[in-house]
């Protein structure tokens, strides 16, 4: 079915037609568009951009390729903060899986584990995160949209931007064009339409990571003893270095608790994978598994589902997230933020949708045309810790994707820790001594492993 | 685990009528690298006799393998009409 007959059908069985002389008979005042917005792509993005605009009784639409909407949507699976409830208030009691009451980082390398496990009762105070797994939550957040007054359509494949004088007019889908005032772009980090419709590059090795994840079955009460968690409600969320992965191709992991399974993951390097040649994306996620300290985390659990998702690296990945008739929102703008110790993007989803909804209803109380440059998107973003994030931690990727992190600094830890906490019957020696003593056995020079270090202290 | 085993996990609504990626077979004829082969998560890509192999229906439209060809053999386009990967969990 094409997509111009199902919003009939819609329109016709939701009995939202008031205008005899349009299918629609909801546009606003002035404008002969169809809708005042059409939103492309249900995820966190997309549906709280929808769920603001309809609550504000803009005519929206949210279309999703996926049907059920969302059920192409794959995240590592933290949604950190509390910016959702600005769209959804009750969201901490949609389905999300577990409260992270305990953040580790690790350092992997081939025969030890270096952490930090911090647990902080704090954690009820200061807002931390919940695990979420998508297909769920996304559908959940798509019914919100809907019952907030948005027209939701999912099965439908938008095929590019319908563009009328250098202006974004709507969208093309089966050769027809659905016209709206605006178009918010939140299709995720695999942006075809963006790239169609010439407002987006295609993604190199320097702006894009591979993510490869695993659900894995494990019982809720194995889950909560396992990881020493208070109460089947409260989760674990870990952050790995694997810095001990054949061919020395370098990637991150994450292992996140859910009620009743866990997601595990790794985002590898595009660029050391393809300069190694040699070494299969799928088969790096096994290795992570197998490590001797990830191995009994996951004993007795059964592989669900396996999933591979583009993660956006480095900053924004467009030239512009505004232009006439259209913004861009969530990881189609490169919207997600890691220094190594946090992985995040969903949350920047939640925020940058919600702004572009807003920027739209503040144009729209000034009178807007079709095609309206949507300039304030940018001002509005500013102010936020979205973009803030982003100006600050501009290049904090070569920080975390250092020869330093993924390799030196674990294997300094690791010869420093063998030496302090074992007894050999010696004489202890002095901290910095043992340190030194490590780093002198290591073949990079002093001098790439100090711009590391300075690198990290003014940009972590 | 094998990952035919594991993508045989998942739940496809595939399109018969439409392969939403397609390759240039003269183009990877000459390919010095076949990268695709080791990028693509869900092994769509493989290497049969020498001869590049691609199968469009166990895609899990993840869209690297359109980043990792940089000899401009890849063509991809969304699945329509709702078909392809259709994840439980996500």
């Amino acid at each position: 079915m094409e997509i111009s007959e199902i919003i009939h059908e819609q329109s016709y069985t939701r009995q939202i037609i008031e205008n005899k002389n349009s299918y629609y008979g909801f546009y606003n005042a002035g404008s002969m568009s169809e809708f005042d917005v059409i939103v492309v792509g249900a995820g966190p993005a997309g549906a709280s951009a929808a769920i603001k605009l309809a609550s504000a009784k803009a005519n929206v639409l949210l279309v999703d390729r996926a049907d059920p909407p969302g059920s192409k949507n794959v995240s590592g699976g933290v949604l950190w903060g509390d910016s959702l409830s600005q769209v959804a208030p009750d969201w901490e009691k949609g389905p999300v899986e577990r409260y992270v009451e305990a953040k580790g980082v690790s350092f992997l390398t081939k025969d030890s584990r270096i952490s930090i496990d911090f647990r902080s009762k704090k954690f009820g105070e200061y807002k931390s995160g919940y695990t979420v797994l998508r297909t769920k939550f996304d559908a959940w957040l798509a019914k919100k949209a809907k019952d907030s007054g948005a027209m939701v359509v999912s099965g439908v494949t938008v095929d590019r931007l319908s563009m009328k004088d250098g202006k974004v007019i709507g969208v093309e889908q089966g050769g027809e064009t659905i016209t709206s005032d605006a178009v918010i772009l939140a299709e995720g980090a695999n942006s075809r339409i963006a790239i169609d419709s010439g407002i987006k590059k295609k993604p190199s090795d320097r702006n894009i990571a591979l993510g490869i994840k695993e659900v894995i079955k494990l019982p809720e009460k194995t889950i909560t003893d396992r990881f020493g968690l208070s109460s089947a409600k409260m989760g674990f969320a870990s952050e790995y270095v694997l810095g001990f992965l054949e061919g020395g191709v370098r990637a991150g992991g994450f292992l996140y608790t859910n009620k009743e399974s866990l997601s595990i993951g790794a985002v590898i390097s595009m660029g050391d994978l393809r300069k190694n040649n040699q070494t299969y994306s799928f088969n790096i996620i096994e290795q992570f598994k197998e490590h001797p300290f990830i191995a009994p985390l996951l004993e007795g659990g059964r592989v669900e589902e396996y999933s591979a998702h583009l993660v956006p690296e480095g900053g924004l990945t467009v030239d512009s997230i505004y232009g006439k008739g259209y913004m861009i929102a969530g990881d189609a703008a490169g919207f997600t933020f890691s220094n190594g110790l946090v992985l995040q993007g969903m949350n920047y989803a939640v925020v940058s949708g919600i702004v572009a909804a807003d920027s739209f209803l503040q144009r729209k109380e000034k009178g807007i045309e079709a095609g309206a440059n949507f300039s304030n998107y940018m001002d509005n973003l500013s102010g936020t810790f979205v973009m803030k994030d982003m100006k600050n931690f501009k290049g904090v990727d070569a920080v975390t994707w250092s020869k330093s992190i993924h390799q030196t600094i674990p294997a300094i830890a690791e010869e420093a820790m063998l030496n302090i906490f074992s007894e050999n019957g010696e004489p202890k020696k002095h901290m910095l001594k043992i340190l030194l003593k490590s780093m002198a056995g290591r073949k990079e020079s002093k001098k790439e492993l100090a711009v590391d270090l300075y690198r990290m202290m003014r940009r972590l | 685990m094998k990952i035919e085993e594991r993508l045989s996990l998942l739940n496809y609504k595939i399109d018969k009528s439409y392969e939403h990626i397609t390759v240039n077979p003269s183009i990877c004829e000459t390919c010095p690298d076949h990268f695709c082969t080791f990028a693509c998560p869900a092994k769509c890509y493989s290497l049969i006799d020498k001869k590049l192999n691609f199968k469009y229906e166990d895609c899990v439209e993840c869209g690297t393998c359109d980043t990792a060809c940089s000899h401009g053999s890849v063509a991809w386009t969304n699945t329509k009409g709702g078909h392809g990967v259709k994840y439980k969990f996500g």
